[in-house]
């Protein structure tokens, strides 16, 4: 019964981010900056360090596929990178073994470059007419303000819940 | 990194890229309406965004009602000096409704470009990625709604249904980058200009006016509609009011910078218009006729 508190808590990651966006008012700032809820890419990824990988790497499959066909329409971008970014970030977590602040540049840095291919892929579709510098200011900085702060405020109670859901498993 | 890329990880990783191309290729076609299976995720999907999304906008928009409050003296006078208009606008509205209907009648023309029935809906959920100005809304086919169906608050038009589900639908909303959206629209004046409503001007927060006649008159304040003239929406709609007039870059036609009536931030009702009056080409039985007799002539 414990193990489907797995898939209930990405399930509650998975929607987490647009009920934020429902809370959060777009026109804070003025509009100036646009930061972007990763939060169910933090919890991937807390998941594929503290809980197992290739769960992690399915999971990234599963909801990426429905994150593609619910919120973008773009069939295929997250589906293909969500699982992409588990995997560099278990490579990277190998080199750097990690304490939560070491995690915490790490899991930036993917968010970084989930944001640049985003961009990259939006340019190449021509969706987007945002140059490289709107895009660095407006979104890349304010996306980062909010993820740390996530990050700061869940990073202890995520990795807690999938030590524990490691031990249910095993 | 002689681990890094063996034979079988090469394969998996080229596949994969081959198949994202395709996928993607594939949802960016210029297609009608989502194909089945994407129906049902979508379904499935929007089922648990319902069960989340609804508490929290209900608990948003206490907080809204919490913070409206304070300005409650302010707002209760400056309704109530529109309140002594507006019992003589509403006695004229039924009489020029009433008007029309009798002229109509005389015309013989009953259907009007401007007919429609609004479908309510909640949006249950913004696109969180931000990329792409996406909206999905509680309503879908199951309640007659329709892709290309126009999007509108009360205070004006917001965007266009994009694809539909059998219990959600996606809306695109004016302000998105897209060359497939553009919006038949008209300045009201004296003499009326017709325009397309084509991109958003991101920084100053308005939308394109473009292709206004280069002799054509357009004064700052005047209001823009819909011209029900692209075949799907209906006539009237308010989009907003003109603000700034600038030539375009070859100087044969105009853009007029339009301020949006309606808000695209921080929706949370609206409303799907149904037209009425959607057919281009004549009933299908009507257009045999017209072969025959072509035939016989």
């Amino acid at each position: 019964m414990k193990k489907a508190l797995l898939p209930l808590l990405m399930t509650a990651l998975f929607y987490s981010d647009s009920v934020f966006m429902i809370f959060f008012s777009e026109q804070a700032f003025d509009g100036a900056y646009m930061p972007v809820p990763r939060f169910f890419i933090i919890g991937l990824l807390f998941m594929s360090v503290f809980f197992d990988r290739n769960t992690a790497i399915k999971y990234g499959f599963f909801f990426g596929f429905l994150f593609d066909m619910f919120y973008t329409g773009l069939l295929g971008a997250y589906f293909f990178f969500l699982p992409l970014i588990v995997y560099i970030t278990s490579m990277l977590t190998k080199w750097l073994h990690g304490t939560l602040p070491v995690f915490l540049v790490i899991v930036l840095f993917d968010i970084a470059l989930l944001e640049l291919v985003m961009y990259g892929l939006n340019v190449l579709v021509q969706r987007t007419t945002f140059s490289f510098e709107q895009f660095t200011y407006m979104r890349l900085l304010a996306t980062f303000v909010l993820n740390a702060l996530f990050y700061i405020l869940f990073a202890i109670p995520l990795r807690g819940a999938f030590l524990k859901l490691k031990k249910v498993f095993d | 990194m002689p681990h890094f890329l063996t034979n079988k990880r090469l394969i998996i990783l080229l596949g994969s890229i081959i198949l994202l191309v395709a996928m993607i290729g594939f949802s960016m076609r210029d297609r009608e309406n989502i194909t089945w299976p994407e129906k049902f995720i979508k379904d499935v999907t929007g089922f648990g965004q319902n069960i989340v999304s609804k508490p929290a906008g209900a608990v948003e928009s206490f907080f809204d009602d919490v913070s409206r409050l304070r300005h409650t003296y302010e707002e209760n006078e400056k309704l109530r000096t529109h309140l002594e208009e507006l019992a003589q606008l509403e006695s004229d509205v039924a009489r020029l409704e009433k008007d029309n209907a009798e002229l109509r009648k005389v015309l013989e023309k009953e259907d009007s470009l401007a007919d429609y029935e609004p479908v309510q809906a909640t949006v249950i959920a913004r696109n969180p990625d931000r990329w792409y100005e996406l909206i999905t809304i509680d309503q879908g086919e199951s309640n007659g709604i329709e892709p290309d169906m126009a999007v509108m608050t009360a205070s004006g038009l917001v965007g266009k249904v994009q694809s539909t589900s059998k219990f959600t639908s996606t809306v695109q909303l004016l302000s998105a980058h897209d060359s497939n959206n553009r919006v038949s629209a008209l300045v009201q004046g004296d003499k009326t200009v017709y325009g397309l409503i084509e991109g958003y001007d991101e920084e100053k927060q308005m939308l394109q006016l473009t292709k206004i006649p280069s002799d054509a008159k357009v004064k700052k304040g005047q209001a823009v509609t819909t011209s029900g003239l692209g075949g799907v929406f209906p006539k009237g709609l308010v989009i907003g009011k003109v603000s700034e007039l600038v030539p375009d870059e070859f100087g044969l036609t105009q853009t007029a910078l339009v301020k949006p009536a309606a808000s695209f931030y921080d929706l949370e009702h609206v409303m799907v218009s149904k037209r009425k009056m959607t057919k281009v080409l004549p009933e299908e039985e009507d257009r045999q006729q017209v072969v025959v007799e072509e035939e016989g002539m």
